[in-house]
């Protein structure tokens, strides 16, 4: 379950119309969210509000051990409109599953964001601030998001802590992102950590105009987009990097068959291969595997997962004749509806194994006004203690 | 000083490899892991190899049978090695994330994913030095603490010697988790271990221990290279004075841990409370104050001693074997009764003040007179008779000292002591004195020449002197010395055996210095003075054989294995 201030950020990007999806650390983002999701530990209660549409609060404590707790604000310079409640908030934003590939949108035009007044321009970047204190531990998080075009964002993350070696760091990422490729450099001030990724989209080009755009050939076994993508890495301080190559295939909305997700990732230095599969078995159900091989140590690794949402029983509308009908004689007009009514998420159980039996299951939803995720951790390998860990999140923000 | 290490049977033992190895598993799984390391660690291989550490005797604070706190200087420099088998992450970029909170993550997708690499390393060429403080005792086991960081250096092979950066990582890396495990994690295992040496044994009644001493300290040999310095150290029991502190300090042990200079303030302390026991101090000066008192008849000491802590085998043999002691003393006083008469009479004072006071043994010397009051009785009805008597006396005497806890029985013969005990005359009573001191028979022989040398006050006074000797141990009866338990067999033998012979001129000695004739005189005197040399000479060649006897203790009593130490 994505935390306020991510729903926040999350929010941002939608009003600034920054794709998320649409980079090379999010290429595999569908598996991840459905074999490696956090499952809380302990108990955990969040106190949030938006409580201005450029500005956010909320507080968090939790009992990990000894009772901790944190504090976080965030300042937007766009106003966000979205739900910010959690008895409103749509579950379907918050938990995050089986991801579906959206169709490349054609990025804003430079021009589109200026705005000019007088002879002089006077539209600003949009930018987000975000600062978050965690009180035991002195540690103290903050965020700099700043749109520098339609196309661009910088995002500089700091953590300061008087553990770390060096009492804080810092990572500056600059993405750029035309839709067709999108492309990012990062510099981590640990150990001086240089980093490049890009992913490239085939097939359509979102850019050129088609003047006669064919209508989706949706009668293809598959109608989807398949993506590549490289990344980098060289620590510049202890001479050590990483490389790792990725391609995905993901049906589109407009596939007419089930929609599933395939990647595959290799690391060429470490001889690993990772492959993902991703199906949405049915409107509520979604099902994922995971197989990892190293071909230098033979190791194998398999995972699988699901994700189960159950909705609301729709209690069947008992359709009365009306009393004009009946005393005409006829039937009620059959009124057919444009839209059907949205179904309503009771929650979302989320449920993995691993080959060592390593059992992840997490429960999210909601009761009354509040978010709750319930999860555990179960280890069947040890038989004595098989539950490594079991926590409760709760969630409310207004 | 400095230890010699019997390495090979450590080599030999492979059992005692396996539980090494075992132990050193334990060891190196418990402290968090680097994230490199991401299996556990397992000990492949173990060699002490050839070349033993060399150890030196720093100080020794504390040294006795069951118990020893020293401070060791250790150096090594072998050939020793150590094969670890763990599996390292061998991607950099894996085990760089692992640190690194994760809001600033770069999130790579796929170049942190991990290759584990199971790897083999080799420590050897390892360099130690260190101070290293020791504490046993039988009931807490052995702890060992270094003062400083022992390891010095070290060489780390390894499947990565070819990547330097790896290389480096892994020296550093497992140097510092060395560092730690020698700090941190050696003592406890050491401790553990000992543990489980001794603590199954600390029901078992202690002589059963001692005879098991020997295979158990082997063991513990085999089980730690680092404990055997420990071991020399208990070896070196053979030490005069410690077996005397056994029973005063038992109750010290807890304070095993403590640092040396305040341990021993403790023990000084203890002792001081103790010191109607114990007297012994461990300083030098006080030992020579030990020494005169031993001097006096500690005829008493025996049953004390036995009384008080009749479990320790050590007091034991004490008891058993009072008379030696006394014997000695007694030889002593009769050669003061003649030089020395001056000194006698502060003495005499002193003493019965002591007696009056009685602190532990008030006790005993009261029991001390009531047997003399016995013997009064018996003297009183026949003279002839009286050596006799006096030698059944003794024999009772004797017999009394062993079972002295059995107060009670004597109980009964008090009243009659009382009516018996005002007739009377003073020689009687030296007599009594005489005979009740000694349980070895030279003073019977000397008994007779006093009273031909000097008057009966005289006598009477010598009488009281050895009356006061015989109180005057009491305060330092806990004074016990190891080399009288070993002695005391064979000085016992001896003086018997010397004694026996001459017990029969007594009786005639004391029957003619009653009639009171001259040439009986004469002859008495004369018999006298060939009686004092002979007891001289007998005085002076026990004495050479107490010297001797320690000294053979000394070189002999420690049992092959403590040999090497160097004392």
């Amino acid at each position: 379950m994505l935390e306020f201030m991510e729903y926040v950020q999350q929010a941002f990007y939608d009003t600034t119309h920054w794709d998320r999806e649409n980079s090379y650390s999010q290429l595999t983002a569908t598996a991840r969210d459905l074999l490696e999701f956090q499952t809380p530990r302990g108990f955990g209660l969040s106190l949030s509000s938006l409580s201005s549409p450029n500005f956010a609060t909320s507080y968090a404590i939790g009992s990990v051990g000894l009772v901790d707790g944190s504090l976080s604000y965030l300042y937007t310079s766009r106003p966000l409109h979205a739900s910010s409640q959690s008895g409103n908030v749509e579950l379907k934003s918050v938990i995050q599953g089986y991801r579906q590939i959206q169709e490349l949108r054609r990025r804003d035009e430079a021009w589109m964001w200026e705005e000019w007044h007088n002879g002089r321009r006077i539209d600003k970047r949009d930018s987000l601030f975000y600062g978050r204190l965690y009180l035991p531990q002195s540690t103290l998080e903050a965020l700099y998001l700043s749109r520098l075009s339609p196309t661009q964002q910088v995002r500089l993350s700091a953590v300061s802590n008087s553990q770390m070696k060096n009492g804080a760091t810092i990572l500056a990422l600059h993405q750029y992102d035309v839709g067709k490729y999108s492309a990012e450099t990062l510099y981590s001030t640990d150990g001086g950590l240089i980093g490049v990724r890009g992913l490239y989209n085939f097939g359509t080009d979102p850019r050129k105009e088609i003047r006669e755009r064919e209508p989706p050939r949706t009668e293809d076994r598959f109608y989807g987009r398949f993506s590549a993508g490289a990344e980098m890495y060289y620590g510049s301080l202890n001479k050590s990097g990483g490389v790792s190559l990725g391609g995905r295939f993901a049906t589109l909305p407009a596939h007419s068959g089930t929609p599933l997700t395939a990647t595959l990732t290799l690391n060429p230095l470490m001889g690993n291969i990772s492959t993902t599969y991703a199906v949405k078995a049915g409107n509520n159900l979604a099902l994922c595997s995971k197989f990892d091989f190293n071909v230098y140590s033979y190791e194998s690794d398999l995972m699988l997962g699901c994700e189960l949402w159950r909705m609301k029983a729709r209690s069947p509308r008992v359709r009365e004749r009306s009393m004009a009908a009946k005393l005409e004689w006829r039937l009620d007009p059959f009124e057919e509806k444009a839209t059907p009514e949205p179904e309503q998420v009771l929650g979302v159980l989320k449920a993995r194994v691993d080959q060592n039996w390593k059992i992840g299951l997490l429960w999210e939803g909601r009761v009354k006004e509040i978010l709750f995720a319930l999860g555990s951790s179960i280890d069947m390998k040890r038989r004595d203690q098989p539950f490594r860990a079991i926590g409760l999140e709760l969630q409310y923000s207004s | 000083m400095a230890f010699n290490f019997n390495w090979s049977p450590l080599t030999a033992d492979a059992e005692f490899y396996k539980r090494a190895q075992e132990m050193l598993t334990t060891a190196l799984n418990k402290s968090p892991k680097p994230p490199i390391i991401v299996d556990d660690i397992l000990v492949n291989e173990l060699n002490l190899g050839t070349t033993p550490p060399e150890l030196e005797i720093l100080e020794i604070g504390d040294l006795a049978e069951d118990r020893f706190r020293g401070i060791f200087k250790m150096c090594y420099s072998g050939d020793a090695f150590l094969t670890l088998k763990t599996k390292v992450q061998a991607n950099p970029l894996n085990t760089y994330l692992f640190s690194k909170p994760n809001f600033t993550s770069p999130n790579p997708l796929a170049a942190s994913s991990g290759l584990t690499i199971p790897l083999q390393i080799t420590l050897s060429e390892i360099k130690l030095s260190a101070f290293i403080i020791l504490v046993f005792s039988r009931q807490k086991g052995l702890t060992l603490v270094f003062r400083n960081d022992p390891l010095e250096s070290l060489k780390v092979s390894s499947t990565f010697d070819s990547i330097p950066f790896v290389r480096d990582y892994l020296q550093s890396e497992i140097e510092k988790q060395l560092r730690t495990l020698m700090m941190e994690e050696l003592p406890a295992i050491i401790h553990r271990l000992s543990l489980r040496l001794w603590c199954p044994e600390s029901g078992v009644k202690e002589e059963e221990e001692r005879a098991e001493a020997d295979s158990q300290e082997k063991e513990e040999i085999a089980i730690n290279p680092l404990d055997s310095p420990p071991q020399d150290a208990v070896d070196a029991r053979g030490n005069v004075l410690d077996a005397s502190e056994i029973s005063s300090l038992q109750l010290d042990g807890s304070s095993d841990t403590q640092s040396l200079f305040s341990q021993k303030n403790l023990l000084k302390l203890s002792a001081l409370t103790d010191s109607h026991r114990t007297l012994s101090l461990f300083t030098p000066s006080i030992r020579d104050a030990v020494f005169r008192a031993w001097a006096g008849p500690p005829a008493e000491r025996g049953d004390t001693a036995g009384s008080s802590t009749p479990s320790t085998p050590l007091v034991r043999s004490h008891s058993s074997a009072p008379s030696t002691s006394t014997t000695y003393t007694f030889n002593k006083s009769s050669d003061d009764g003649l030089g020395h008469m001056p000194s006698r009479p502060s003495l005499v004072s002193l003493n019965s003040a002591t007696t009056g006071l009685a602190l532990g043994a008030g006790r005993h010397s009261r029991s001390y007179m009531r047997k003399k009051k016995n013997r009064v009785v018996n003297l009183r009805r026949s003279k002839t008779t009286d050596d006799v008597h006096s030698e059944n006396g003794e024999s009772e005497n004797t017999e009394v000292h062993v079972s002295e806890p059995s107060f009670s029985t004597y109980i009964p013969e008090e009243p009659e002591d009382g009516i018996v005990t005002p007739p009377p005359s003073p020689t009687g009573r030296v007599r009594f004195r005489t005979n009740s001191i000694d349980l070895g028979d030279s003073p019977r022989k000397l008994r007779p020449v006093r009273p031909v040398l000097e008057a009966a006050p005289q006598m009477a006074e010598a009488a009281m002197s050895n009356f006061s000797r015989d109180n005057r141990p009491s305060y330092a009866n806990a004074l016990s010395y190891p080399e009288e338990k070993t002695t005391k067999p064979t000085a016992e033998e001896s003086s018997n055996v010397q004694n026996r012979p001459s017990l029969q001129p007594a009786p005639v000695l004391i029957d003619s210095s009653s009639a009171g004739g001259i040439l009986e005189q004469a002859w008495v005197l004369k018999m006298a003075g060939e009686i004092a040399r002979r007891a001289h000479d007998e005085k002076a060649a026990r004495e050479g054989f107490w010297s001797s006897q320690n000294q053979a203790m000394r070189a002999g009593s420690p049992p092959p294995a403590y040999e090497p130490k160097a004392l």
